[in-house]
This record gives C-alpha cells, sequence and structure tokens, in this order.
C-alpha cells in the first residue's frame, strides 16, 4: 500500500499513525476561536468547577478532526464520502491522542469502488477516546 | 455558541426526580417539546481566513486548505475547508441566529453547556466546501432519549449544509448528551 495507489487499498491495511499533542490550554483555546465553539467549559477553568469539573477538558470536536485527518492525509479530503465516530471518554489537557485507521472492507455503491475504514483514537495511556469508521471512494 | 450566559438549570421544588441507585438526578434538562423542530435556515459566508485557521489548529497538513492556487492545481474552485468544518459554519450560523434573535438549535432544546457531551457525529459528504461561497445551513430536532442507570439524556440533531447551484454538500447527524447532575431529593 502506497499513498495515491488506490487500487493496491486491501483489507487489513494500517495507514500511518497520526499524533496530536500533548493537548496545551493554547491548543484549546485556538480551537475555541478557530470553530467558533465558544462554550467556556474548555477554555475557563472557574466554569468548569461551577459543573463539578477540576479542570478544563478538550473539545470532542477537536479530537474528532484530527481523527478525520489519519484518513484524509492518506486518500486526500474530497475521497471521503461519510465520516462518524463515537465519543468513548473524554479528552484531558496534556494527552496526546494517537489516532490509527485500518481498512475494513472495499465495496461498490453509486457506482464507485469504496473502502470502509475503522478509526480508533487513544491517549497515551491506551484510553479510547473516539471510535468511528469512514467511507473512501478509491477512484 | 450563545446561551452561555442563561441561568444554571433548576429543579423546581414540585419537579419529578428520577432515583438511581443512591443517587438523586433531575428529570432532564433538555426540552422534550423541541422534537420535530427546525431552526431558521441561515445563509453563512465561506472565508478563506477561517478555513487556515481552523485547518491549523487540527494541525492539517494538506495545501489544499491553505493555498489557493495549490487547491486550484488539485481541481477545486478554492480553498477546501476540512471534514470537520461544518462545526465553524454551525457557530457562525448560531452567532447570526443570535443577532437576528432566532433560537439556535441548543436553544431550541435547552441545551445547559456545562453538562454537555457529545455522543456521535456522522457527517456524509456530497460535496466540498469552497472558500467564497455562500452556503444555507439549515438543523432539526429529530429525536430525545435517556439512558437513566447512566445518568444521561440524549438529544439527536439532524443538520445540512447546501450551496445552492451545487447543491447538498454535507449532511449530519449528531447525538447531544446532558451528563445529569446530582440533585438534593425534593422534600
Amino acid at each position: 500500500m502506497t499513498e495515491g495507489d488506490l487500487s493496491s487499498t486491501a483489507v487489513g491495511d494500517v495507514l500511518p499513525e497520526l499524533v496530536f499533542g500533548p493537548i496545551t490550554r493554547q491548543t484549546l483555546a485556538l480551537y475555541a476561536g478557530a470553530s467558533g465553539d465558544h462554550n467556556p467549559i474548555h477554555i475557563d477553568i472557574d466554569y468548569a468547577r461551577t459543573a463539578g469539573l477540576s479542570d478544563v477538558f478538550a473539545h470532542g470536536m477537536l479530537s474528532f478532526g484530527v481523527l478525520s485527518r489519519s484518513v484524509t492525509e492518506w486518500f486526500g479530503v474530497s475521497r471521503l464520502r461519510a465520516f462518524g465516530a463515537r465519543f468513548v471518554a473524554i479528552t484531558h489537557v496534556h494527552d496526546t491522542v494517537t489516532c490509527t485507521a485500518t481498512v475494513a472492507r472495499r465495496f461498490t455503491a453509486d457506482g464507485e469502488e469504496r473502502a470502509l475504514l475503522s478509526v480508533v483514537a487513544k491517549t497515551q495511556d491506551g484510553r479510547e477516546t473516539l471510535r468511528g469508521d469512514a467511507v473512501i471512494c478509491l477512484a | 455558541m450563545d446561551g452561555h450566559e442563561r441561568p444554571a438549570h433548576r429543579v423546581p421544588a414540585n419537579s419529578e426526580v428520577l432515583r438511581v441507585g443512591k443517587l438523586t438526578i433531575a428529570e432532564g434538562i433538555f426540552d422534550r417539546s423541541a422534537l420535530g423542530k427546525t431552526v431558521e435556515p441561515v445563509t453563512v459566508a465561506v472565508e478563506r481566513g477561517a478555513i487556515r485557521a481552523f485547518a491549523r489548529v487540527l494541525g492539517c497538513q494538506d495545501a489544499v486548505h491553505y493555498d489557493v492556487s495549490a487547491a486550484r492545481d488539485a481541481g477545486h474552485a478554492d480553498l477546501v475547508a476540512p471534514p470537520s468544518f461544518f462545526m465553524a459554519i454551525e457557530t457562525q450560523a448560531d452567532e447570526q441566529r443570535r443577532r437576528a434573535n432566532l433560537p439556535s438549535v441548543f436553544d431550541l432544546i435547552r441545551t445547559d453547556f456545562r453538562y454537555l457531551l457529545h455522543g456521535e457525529e456522522r457527517y456524509f459528504y456530497g460535496a466540498p466546501i469552497y472558500a467564497g461561497e455562500d452556503v444555507v445551513i439549515s438543523s432539526s430536532v429529530i429525536g430525545f432519549y435517556d439512558k437513566i442507570e447512566r445518568a444521561m439524556e440524549f438529544a439527536t440533531i439532524q443538520s445540512s449544509v447546501c450551496q445552492p447551484a451545487r447543491g447538498l454538500l454535507v449532511r449530519s447527524e449528531r447525538v447531544l448528551l446532558h451528563r445529569l447532575p446530582a440533585r438534593e431529593p425534593c422534600a
């Protein structure tokens, strides 16, 4: 399997691991600004404490966006047909997220050769934070 | 996102409470009467700077998110939004709704941001989102459910982003949840 060589994409192929982090408070501030998600639970520790938490935690959609990169950096963003994930656990400040994508099956839909990939994000201690899948067009 | 300044959720004295083991929780925070409701569709201008800033925070490597000529060389009309850029379009739409005194989907379902988490998000891509375009985003509340044993309540939201000339660009299905806070039992 080599980048750009779509015909050789085979079930069981594992894409290069993507490592993101450590996630700093600055990362969360920048993501709040760039995404427009200004929920203070991610950037204001005083607010987090009103919810009974000891600290802020990372935006779920930050990890979600990073996880989607594990597929699109390899295949190109315009080949992505679907992407979804379940949020399994919260990502904390200082966590480093490692994303892996594995080709689960190949199929044809809407006249296109496609691949379904399983994607997982884990923190440095092996805690799973997101689990989902991606559909890629292989044409 | 607006609404963060809203007063904290309070359990009225006559509110029904749920008891799970020793835990007593409020019956729920979401406004279930929002089921089936749709927020006012809003037209959002997709800006190059917004795409660049968003791509940079995520660490995107592909030049199609940053460099207009690289994007055009790759066959695109302009800078291409990363797949999760939907979020930035929605928050921009909510800001416009706020200025027009229209409710966002978070207002409709009565979100308490202290207890809000994402449960699951799924996106279906019809065509790329390009900088320089006006896109129309609309959202509907399609379901509510509970996991009482985990003290959680869930809301399902369906949204679409369309470009008038090119049609549907992105469709999404999102599950938002409240972790229901423990409450003092009502006397």
